[in-house]
C-alpha cells in the first residue's frame, strides 16, 4: 500500500546534494526509506487507505440498521455467504462494527494521524535532520503496515474477523468456539495488535528521544510549537500505557490458546460446562482500558496540536495562551491515567471508587475547556484566512465542544448507569474523538501537503470536502444523542425487532443517507490528494506565512532536511501580527536584532544588555510613543 | 546545554540512541506492572496469592543473574581500559551465565509442573508465575542479541565510539532485566 509512489517530478535533483552519503535505489528510496519524511507520507497513505475501509465497513453496517428488512443484491455479489439473499448476516455486521472501530480507532487516528505528523514535523519544526533512530523508524512502519495486512487479512478466512467489539471483551473473546469471530479471525486481531503496539512503541520512543534530544540551537522547550508539544506528551501517553494493553493481550492469548483462567470462570457454553474456574473478565476491562482512556488522548492531542498551529497561522495572531495549552496539554495527559475507571461504571464497581472516577473525569474537562477558550480567543479579532486547512480546524473545535459537552454527561456515573453502551455514547464519541480527531488530520494534510510533496492541494475542493462533510458529520452522529436517551442500545443487529426501538428506524434511515454523503464528499479529498501530488499547484516555499522552522527547508525535501547548516532559533513560533514589523509574520529564525521596531521588554527574558540596547534603540527612533507613555 | 547541537550530522550521536532504550526499559516496565498489578487485584478479590513455596531453582538462577551483571560491568570497565581482548573474555562469561540463566528458569517450571502447580490452572495467580518469567526470559533473549552485537563488534574492532556505544545499550539493557528480574521474584515471594 505503501509504495503508491511518491515519484513527484520535481523530486529528482534531491541525490546529488551532500547530505546523501550513499546511493539511493527505488527501494532505499520509497520503500524501505529511513527517511522521516517519506514515512511519514508512507503512515499516511496507509492511514487514508484504512480509514477508506473502515469508512466502507460503516456504510455496510448502516445499511442494515436503515433497512433491515430490505434485501441488496449487491452486496451478496461482494460479500458472498456473508450476505446471502443480499442481508448482512447477524455475524457479519459484528465484524463489521469491530473492525471499523479497531481501524479507525488504532490505524487511521493512532498510526495514521501520529505516524504521519509526529514523524513529518518533530524533526522539521524542532531543526533536526532525522529521528533520533531512522532504523526504528522504518521499523516502526514496516510493524504498522504488517498488522494491517494481518487485520485486513481476517476478511479473508472461513469464520471471519474478529467480532467482539474493538474492545474485544472475554469471556467472547476469550472463547474460540464462542462465536465465528473469536476463532481464527480472533487470533489474528490479536497478532495483528502485538505488532500494532510494537509498532505505536518504536515510534513513540523516537519520537520522545527526538525531542529531548535534537533540538536545534535555540530551541528551548518553551520555543517549541504546540504541535511538538501535543506529539511529544501523545508519545509519553503512548509509551506508558501501550505496554498495559500487552500485558492484557498477552493473558488473553494465553486463556484462548493454552487453557488458563486469567479472564474465565463459571462458563456453560451450549451444554458444555468449562474448566476454568477463578478468572475475572472485569481484569480485563481494567488493564484495557488502562490503555484505552489514554489512547483517545492519543488519539486528540496530536489533532489538538495540529489545530492550534493552523489556527494560529490562519488567523495571523499568536496563539492565545502559549503556555496554559501546554500546562493543559500536560494536564490532560496526567489525568488520562486516573480515568479509566468511568468507562466500567456499571461493572459492579464499589459507587465511591465510581465517584473517584466520576471527579476525575470531571476535572479532565478544564483543561479541554482551557483548550477550546483559547482557540476561540486566538480566532478573536484575527485576520482570518479561511483556507481549507483553517476550516477543518475550526471544524475541530466545533465537534470538541458539542461531543465533549456530552462527555459531562456521560462522565457522571448516575447518568451513565442509564447511557451507559447507548447510541449516547456513540454519539459522544464519534464526536468528540472521531470527527475531531479526523478533521484535525485532515487539517494537516492540508495545511503540509506542500511540505510532503512540494504541491499545493486544490483550494475549491478542499471546501466542497469541508462543508458537505462538516455538516454530514453532524447529521450523522447528532440524531444518535435522542436515540441514546430512549434508551436504543448499541451494536444490536435486529433492533426493530424491540418494539419502543421501532419509532427510531426512520431516523436511522436519515443517518445512513447522510453517512452515505458524507462518505461520496471524500471521493473529493482523494482525487485532490492524489491528483495533487502529481498535478497541483507548485508550492513556494512558504505557502502559508508561518514562523515555524519546516518553511525553512527548501521544497525539494532534501534528506537531511536543510541544505547547509541547521538554522538557529531566537523567538517563539507564533509572532504573528506583532505590533510595529514589517510584516505579519517573524520566523523563529529571525534573531531580535533585526526586528528593532516591534521587539517587546519581555521579549528578553530579562537579558538586561539586550533590554539596554533596545531602550536605545527606542529613544533614538520612536520618541513620539516614549513621550506619549 | 545538551540541547545545543550544531554539526550532528557528520559525526555519530549515541545520546539519542542511547535515550531510546532507556524510554524501552520505562515501557517495559510497565508492562511487567500490567502484569504484577493484573496479580495483586486478582489476589486482592479473591484473597489468595499462588500459596506455592517457590522452586529453590528460582534462588540460584537470580545469584546466576547477578553474577552475570557483575560480569558485564568489569566487561564495561575492560573496554573502557581500551583492553579489547578482556572485554571479550568477560562478555563471553555474561553469554553463558545468562544461557545458564534460562537453563535453571526451566527447570524452575518444570519442578512446579511437578509440583501441581500447573500453567493451566484454576488458580490465575499461578499461571501468573509461568507469564511472567516467560516474559522475562524473552527480555533475557532479546539480552543476548545486544550482548552477541557488543562481541561482534569488538571482534571486528569498529570505532571505539561505537564500541562503547553498543557496550553501554547492552549494560542498559542488561542491568535492566536483571533488576526487573529481582523485582519480579521479590514480588512472587512477598504475595504468596
Amino acid at each position: 500500500m505503501s509504495t503508491i509512489s511518491l515519484q513527484d517530478k520535481h523530486h529528482d535533483n534531491h541525490d546529488d546534494h551532500g547530505h546523501d552519503h550513499h546511493k539511493e535505489t527505488f527501494i532505499t528510496k520509497y520503500i524501505f526509506s529511513q527517511d522521516h519524511k517519506m514515512i511519514a507520507k508512507q503512515f499516511l497513505i496507509t492511514g487514508i487507505i484504512m480509514a477508506v475501509i473502515a469508512m466502507l465497513l460503516s456504510i455496510l453496517f448502516r445499511l442494515q440498521l436503515a433497512w433491515p428488512d430490505k434485501n441488496f443484491p449487491i452486496l451478496e455479489t461482494f460479500l458472498g455467504k456473508w450476505a446471502e439473499g443480499g442481508r448482512i448476516k447477524p455475524d457479519f455486521y459484528l465484524a463489521l462494527v469491530t473492525i471499523h472501530g479497531t481501524i479507525m480507532v488504532f490505524f487511521v487516528l493512532t498510526a495514521g494521524l501520529s505516524g504521519t505528523f509526529s514523524n513529518l514535523l518533530i524533526p522539521l519544526q524542532l531543526g533536526a535532520r532525522d529521528m533520533a533512530s531512522p532504523f526504528l523508524n522504518m521499523l516502526s512502519y514496516w510493524f504498522f503496515f504488517t498488522a494491517c495486512v494481518i487485520m485486513m487479512g481476517s476478511f479473508f478466512i472461513q469464520t471471519g474477523p474478529a467480532s467482539a467489539g474493538w474492545t474485544v471483551y472475554p469471556p467472547l473473546s476469550a472463547l474460540p468456539k464462542a462465536i465465528d469471530g473469536s476463532g481464527l479471525g480472533m487470533t489474528m486481531w490479536l497478532a495483528s495488535m502485538v505488532l500494532f503496539v510494537a509498532s505505536s512503541l518504536m515510534g513513540g520512543i523516537n519520537y520522545v528521544s527526538t525531542v529531548l534530544n535534537m533540538r536545534t540551537k535555540g530551541m528551548d522547550l518553551w520555543k517549541m510549537p504546540l504541535t511538538i508539544w501535543a506529539f511529544f506528551l501523545t508519545a509519553i501517553l503512548g509509551i506508558l500505557s501501550f505496554p498495559v494493553l500487552v500485558a492484557g493481550v498477552v493473558l488473553l492469548i494465553f486463556d484462548r490458546s493454552v487453557g488458563t483462567s486469567f479472564y474465565l470462570s463459571d462458563i456453560v457454553l451450549g451444554t458444555e460446562i468449562l474448566p476454568n474456574e477463578g478468572g475475572s473478565p472485569i481484569l480485563w476491562q481494567h488493564l484495557f482500558w488502562f490503555l484505552g482512556h489514554p489512547e483517545v488522548y492519543i488519539v486528540i492531542m496530536p489533532a489538538l496540536g495540529i489545530s492550534s498551529e493552523i489556527i494560529s497561522v490562519n488567523s495571523r495572531k499568536p496563539i492565545f495562551g502559549y503556555h496554559a495549552m501546554v500546562y493543559s496539554l500536560i494536564g490532560i495527559t496526567t489525568l488520562s491515567f486516573i480515568v479509566w475507571g468511568h468507562h466500567m461504571f456499571v461493572t459492579g464497581m464499589n459507587p465511591l471508587l465510581g465517584g473517584v472516577f466520576m471527579i476525575t473525569t470531571l476535572i479532565i474537562a478544564v483543561p479541554s475547556a482551557v483548550k477550546t477558550f483559547n482557540y476561540l480567543a486566538t480566532l478573536w479579532r484575527g485576520n482570518i484566512r479561511f483556507t481549507p486547512a483553517m476550516l477543518f480546524a475550526i471544524g475541530l473545535v466545533s465537534f470538541f465542544i458539542s461531543g465533549g459537552l456530552t462527555g459531562i454527561f456521560l462522565g457522571n456515573a448516575a447518568l451513565d448507569i442509564n447511557l451507559h453502551d447507548t447510541y449516547f455514547v456513540v454519539a459522544h464519541f464519534h464526536l468528540v474523538m472521531g470527527s475531531a480527531a479526523i478533521f484535525g488530520m485532515l487539517a494537516g494534510v492540508y495545511h503540509w501537503f506542500p511540505k510532503m510533496f512540494g504541491r499545493l492541494m486544490n483550494e475549491k475542493l478542499g471546501y466542497l470536502h469541508f462543508w458537505i462533510t462538516f455538516i454530514c458529520a453532524y447529521l450523522v452522529f447528532f440524531p444518535l444523542h435522542f436515540l441514546g436517551l430512549d434508551g436504543v442500545p448499541r451494536r444490536y443487529y435486529a433492533f426493530t425487532e424491540f418494539e419502543f426501538m421501532n419509532k427510531w428506524l426512520t431516523v436511522n434511515v436519515f443517518v445512513t443517507w447522510a453517512a452515505i454523503i458524507a462518505a461520496l464528499a471524500q471521493v473529493a479529498f482523494l482525487f485532490n490528494f492524489f491528483h495533487s501530488i502529481f498535478k497541483g499547484k507548485k508550492s513556494t516555499q512558504n505557502p502559508w506565512e508561518a514562523n515555524t522552522l519546516e518553511w525553512t527547508t527548501p521544497v525539494e525535501r532534501l534528506h537531511g532536511n536543510w541544505p547547509g547548516e541547521i538554522p538557529t532559533v531566537y523567538r517563539w513560533p507564533y509572532d504573528y501580527s506583532k505590533p510595529g514589523a514589517e510584516h505579519d509574520f517573524i520566523p523563529q529564525t529571525v534573531p531580535y536584532s533585526q526586528t528593532m521596531s516591534s521587539n517587546l521588554p519581555h521579549d528578553f527574558e530579562g537579558n538586561t544588555e539586550a533590554e539596554e540596547i533596545q531602550k536605545e534603540w527606542d529613544a533614538k527612533n520612536k520618541p513620539s510613543t516614549e513621550t506619549a507613555e | 546545554m545538551d540541547n545545543i547541537l550544531q554539526q550532528q550530522d557528520l559525526k555519530f550521536d549515541a545520546k539519542p540512541k542511547k535515550f531510546v532504550v532507556w524510554l524501552f526499559v520505562v515501557s517495559s516496565t510497565i508492562m511487567f506492572g500490567g502484569f504484577t498489578s493484573y496479580y495483586i487485584v486478582f489476589a486482592a478479590s479473591k484473597g489468595k496469592g499462588h500459596g506455592l513455596v517457590l522452586p529453590d531453582a528460582f534462588m540460584y538462577s537470580t545469584a546466576i543473574l547477578l553474577g552475570s551483571s557483575i560480569f558485564l560491568f568489569l566487561a564495561t570497565k575492560a573496554l573502557r581500559r581500551g583492553n579489547r581482548k578482556s572485554q571479550q573474555l568477560f562478555l563471553w562469561v555474561t553469554l553463558a551465565l545468562a544461557v545458564v540463566f534460562g537453563y535453571l528458569q526451566l527447570q524452575a517450571w518444570s519442578s512446579l509442573f511437578q509440583s501441581g502447580a500447573t500453567l493451566i490452572n484454576n488458580n490465575a495467580a499461578i499461571s501468573v508465575i509461568y507469564v511472567v518469567s516467560g516474559m522475562h526470559l524473552l527480555h533475557i533473549i532479546g539480552g543476548l542479541f545486544f550482548i552477541m552485537s557488543s562481541l561482534l563488534g569488538s571482534y571486528k574492532g569498529i570505532s571505539e565510539e561505537k564500541a562503547i556505544y553498543r557496550q553501554e545499550i547492552t549494560s542498559i539493557f542488561w542491568h535492566f532485566i536483571d533488576i526487573l528480574w529481582i523485582y519480579l521474584y521479590v514480588f512472587l515471594l512477598l504475595n504468596s
